[in-house]
């Protein structure tokens, strides 16, 4: 990193410009929340690495990151936050947490948990989450917000270990696949459609036995189980990054754990996974530069609204699925960028947060709701699964992940409308 | 390999968005790539030209670089993309927040201020809690721009925010816009000034001199394509005001123009900091060709291949001039190119025309930069524009706007 980074990723850099908080969709709509330079670099120079007596604002960031991506100094804003939570989940004695919210926090940051009960058996599963009563009770036990769309569960994602042959001696070329909690136990049929995908463009996907990324861990105070991942993840990860293998992910929060914090985990791989992750159609671009994408297209005769999810967005690379599905003959994709969703992960499902996250996600309902009344698209798509939630509950209109429209185009998949 | 792009934009200001919203109109495939989101969050709503006559004939302003029909193309442009901006052959004032009077060139419609000649009154609208406003001294600053106006106060409350003011806090300019641009906003709006309106009647008075001023509010770059319909006439004439940092125009402004660029196909990287270039030498020529640019992304760098490449960094403010402790080294970012550098750097009076702003690029007619020394052009396809380039003073020449729209305009008639 150079000095500049350095200094941009410490507070001395905020120029105290007020354009972070302006962007904040915390901010917005809570005003106790003193907003990203507040609780980043104001605060930060009376915690210095520490913390404060009894400082209780820290949990209603989001962590979307849109205060990081706009600064136009650079400064890790986001990142100062979540040290700052880091660091007062280490002293206890401090902990003003209550012991509903403490457990709130240990079972909603185990998104991998939670998805391996669920699939067990997921229509059970899915009839208990939606009856009232149920509803009724997590709210009171757990603070979950009876009102909220929680995810449905399904299969989940089949393991698929690289089988007998060295890694990186394999003939056909391959690519790990990192899938994500909500892919794997949520959603397993996106994983499916995806490795099919990149079957047709000529890559075998493995599918090691992953534990969750550690976003919603840490996103949930659970900062040493995230650590204790994220080592364990890399460790998996080593024999392909070091064979200057691919990792794939389809869901763009995990994207951005692999990029951003995984590097900075004290363990060698740590130095090889960020320039070797990449957001799957960040991928696929890459190949069509080289010539080396097929573009075996079948007509797709369909208009979409596409919402930029935030970490994708604080990613840095544009949007890549756009430039991909473009490419299809027949694909219209209106770029709405309207905003947060407001979910943020596990956030908006928080019985004290969940209408602020509707109110966060108003302006995004509202663009897609005029932009559908125009006639511009029928549904959505996005590449995140809690946007995904977030955006059917808000407007119920359909979303999917931009790669069925890719598998479409490849007669992969059959049109479903 | 196939080229990306037909131009990479580098720096999210005003120069560079005007650069790469025309480029996509043209139908090129254009990339902006910004660190942040740029400087725009300190946009008045006002573009300042100028003496464009008088800056015209200074040696070396960026103005000579241009046609007089290429700067009345960029106040074309602005108003194609803004119906709402007018410009006028007479001079044109509007209230900044601190109501005193300051000239604009092109500037929304609902700032323009009626002629001082016609003795009416102003209401100044106050919306509770707002912060850094202050009436009293408003006032006081509008009656004596406007002698022999009547200037009074009337306090506003908005349900939304009752949240806010319960606890204390004061309310930023940019949240207030937020509400006024709401269903929600516009109703208590209406219902206000319509109440206004009442009570002059009932008191015997007439209204038809009346004009509201509404600090905060904003009224135009409204997106129908994102928007329900927003109520845009009220039944008084209603005046905005200028604000202080972040500035609500400034704030929908660029949020308007992102949206524009990316509805016309045009791409977005935010986020990404511009590290590095590769280009190399056309033959038997000193001059370059720049290949690509090379961006930091999260966890890996970024290598962008364009036909063309538009500099649009934004000087000292916009972090694309770097200078080191002591003034010992100054550098511009991206494509390490030559500065203007005056020997004197300052003057000892605060408010005099300051040298140091006059630091930047020097280029030829097509904008592309120059190398001092043996006069040639060192990169053929890259196009500097907006601050960046050298020898003028936005602030004393008052041009910013002026020169920024011009060159981004002008760069991208030649993508």
């Amino acid at each position: 990193m150079d000095s500049r980074d350095e200094l941009a990723a410490r507070l001395d850099a905020c120029q105290k410009c007020n354009v972070c908080t302006a962007q904040c969709p915390v901010a917005k709509v809570n005003p106790h929340f003193i907003g990203p330079k507040g609780l980043g670099p104001d605060r930060e120079r009376f915690r210095m690495g520490q913390i404060i007596q009894g400082e209780t604002a820290l949990d209603d960031c989001s962590n979307c990151k849109t205060c990081e991506m706009t600064c136009p100094s650079g400064v890790k804003i986001t990142r100062m936050i979540l040290e700052a939570r880091r660091a007062a989940s280490k002293a206890s004695h401090q902990n003003t947490l209550s012991l509903k919210l403490r457990l709130r926090g240990y079972v909603l940051g185990r998104a991998e948990y939670l998805g391996k009960l669920g699939v067990i058996c997921p229509t059970m599963m899915n009839h208990v989450l939606k009856i009232k009563f149920m509803r009724l009770v997590l709210d009171k036990a757990l603070a979950i917000n009876e009102s909220a769309s929680l995810p449905l569960y399904g299969k989940s994602l089949e393991v698929q270990v690289d089988k007998g042959s060295r890694i990186g001696t394999s003939a056909c070329k391959q690519v790990v696949y990192f899938p994500g909690c909500f892919t794997r136990y949520n959603e397993a049929d996106t994983g499916r459609i995806m490795i099919k995908v990149l079957e047709h463009i000529g890559y075998k996907t493995i599918v090691p036995n992953f534990h969750c990324c550690g976003l919603p861990l840490e996103a949930n105070g659970q900062f040493e189980k995230a650590h204790k991942n994220g080592l364990y993840n890399l460790e998996l990860m080593r024999p392909y990054l070091e064979a200057g293998t691919p990792i794939i992910t389809s869901c763009t929060s995990c994207g951005l754990m692999l990029k951003e914090d995984y590097p900075r985990l004290q363990t060698t791989s740590a130095l090889l996974v960020g320039a070797q992750s990449y957001d799957l159609f960040e991928f696929l671009w890459q190949l069509y530069e080289r010539g080396e994408l097929p573009l075996d297209f079948q007509e797709v005769k369909a208009s979409y609204g596409y919402h930029p999810p935030c970490h994708l967005k604080a990613q840095g690379i544009g949007i890549p699925a756009l430039r991909i599905l473009r490419l299809i003959p027949g694909v219209k994709i209106r770029n709405l960028d309207a905003g947060c969703c407001g979910l943020a992960g596990s956030y908006g499902f928080k019985a004290e947060k969940y209408d602020k996250a509707m109110k966060i996600g108003r302006t995004l309902f509202e663009a897609i709701t005029v932009g559908a009344g125009r006639g511009d698209y029928q549904g959505m798509t996005t590449e995140c699964g809690a946007c995904k939630v977030q955006i059917q509950h808000g407007t119920g209109l359909s979303t999917e992940h931009p790669v069925r429209i890719l598998a479409k185009a490849y007669r992969l998949m059959m049109d479903e409308r | 390999m196939n080229e990306m792009w037909d131009a990479v934009v580098v720096g999210g200001g005003l120069a560079g968005w005007i650069a790469g919203i025309r480029a996509a109109q043209r139908d090129k495939k254009v990339l902006l790539v910004t660190e942040g989101v740029g400087t725009l969050f300190y946009f008045s709503g006002i573009f300042d030209y100028g003496d464009v006559v008088r800056l015209r004939h200074l040696p070396k302003h960026p103005y000579t670089l241009f046609k007089a029909q290429e700067i009345t193309q960029g106040q074309r442009f602005v108003q194609e993309i803004c119906p709402e901006y007018v410009m006028k052959d007479t001079p044109q004032f509007a209230f900044t927040v601190l109501g005193t009077v300051r000239q604009g060139d092109l500037m929304p419609r609902s700032m323009v201020l009626p002629d001082q000649q016609e003795q009416g009154e102003f209401v100044i609208l106050v919306p509770e809690g707002l912060k850094d406003f202050f009436p009293k001294i408003v006032a006081a600053n509008m009656a004596r721009e406007f002698p022999g106006w009547q200037v009074n106060e009337k306090r506003m409350k908005v349900g939304t925010l009752s949240e806010w003011t319960q606890l204390g806090k004061s309310v930023t300019s940019i949240d207030y816009a937020s509400i006024w641009r709401s269903e929600e906003g516009q109703r208590a709006l209406t219902l206000e000034i319509d109440q206004l309106k009442r009570e002059y009647r009932e008191a015997g008075r007439s209204s038809n001199k009346l004009v509201v001023v509404l600090p905060s509010l904003v009224r135009e770059y409204f997106d129908s394509s994102r928007s329900k319909p927003y109520k845009n006439e009220f039944s008084l004439p209603i005046l905005e005001m200028s604000s202080f940092v972040p500035s609500p125009h400034g704030r929908y402004f660029a949020e308007y123009l992102k949206h524009m660029f990316t509805d016309l196909g045009g791409e977005l990287m935010m986020g990404a900091r511009a590290a590095a270039i590769n280009g190399k030498a056309r033959s038997g020529s000193q001059t370059k060709v720049c290949q690509e640019l090379v961006v930091n992304s999260m966890g890996k760098p970024l290598h962008l291949k364009s036909k063309k490449f538009i500099l649009a960094t934004g000087g000292f403010l916009g972090g694309g001039i770097k200078v080191g402790m002591a003034r010992k080294s100054i550098r511009e970012e991206v494509f390490d190119l030559p500065l203007f550098v005056p020997e004197k750097w300052s003057e000892p009076q605060f408010f005099a025309p300051q040298p140091f702003a006059q630091i930047g690029v020097e280029t030829d007619a097509l904008m592309r930069p120059l190398d001092p020394v043996c006069g040639q052009v060192i990169w053929d396809n890259v196009h500097v524009v907006g601050r960046m380039l050298a020898h003028w003073d936005p602030w004393t020449q008052r041009c910013g706007g002026g020169v920024s729209v011009t060159s981004g305009y002008a760069a991208a008639e030649l993508i």
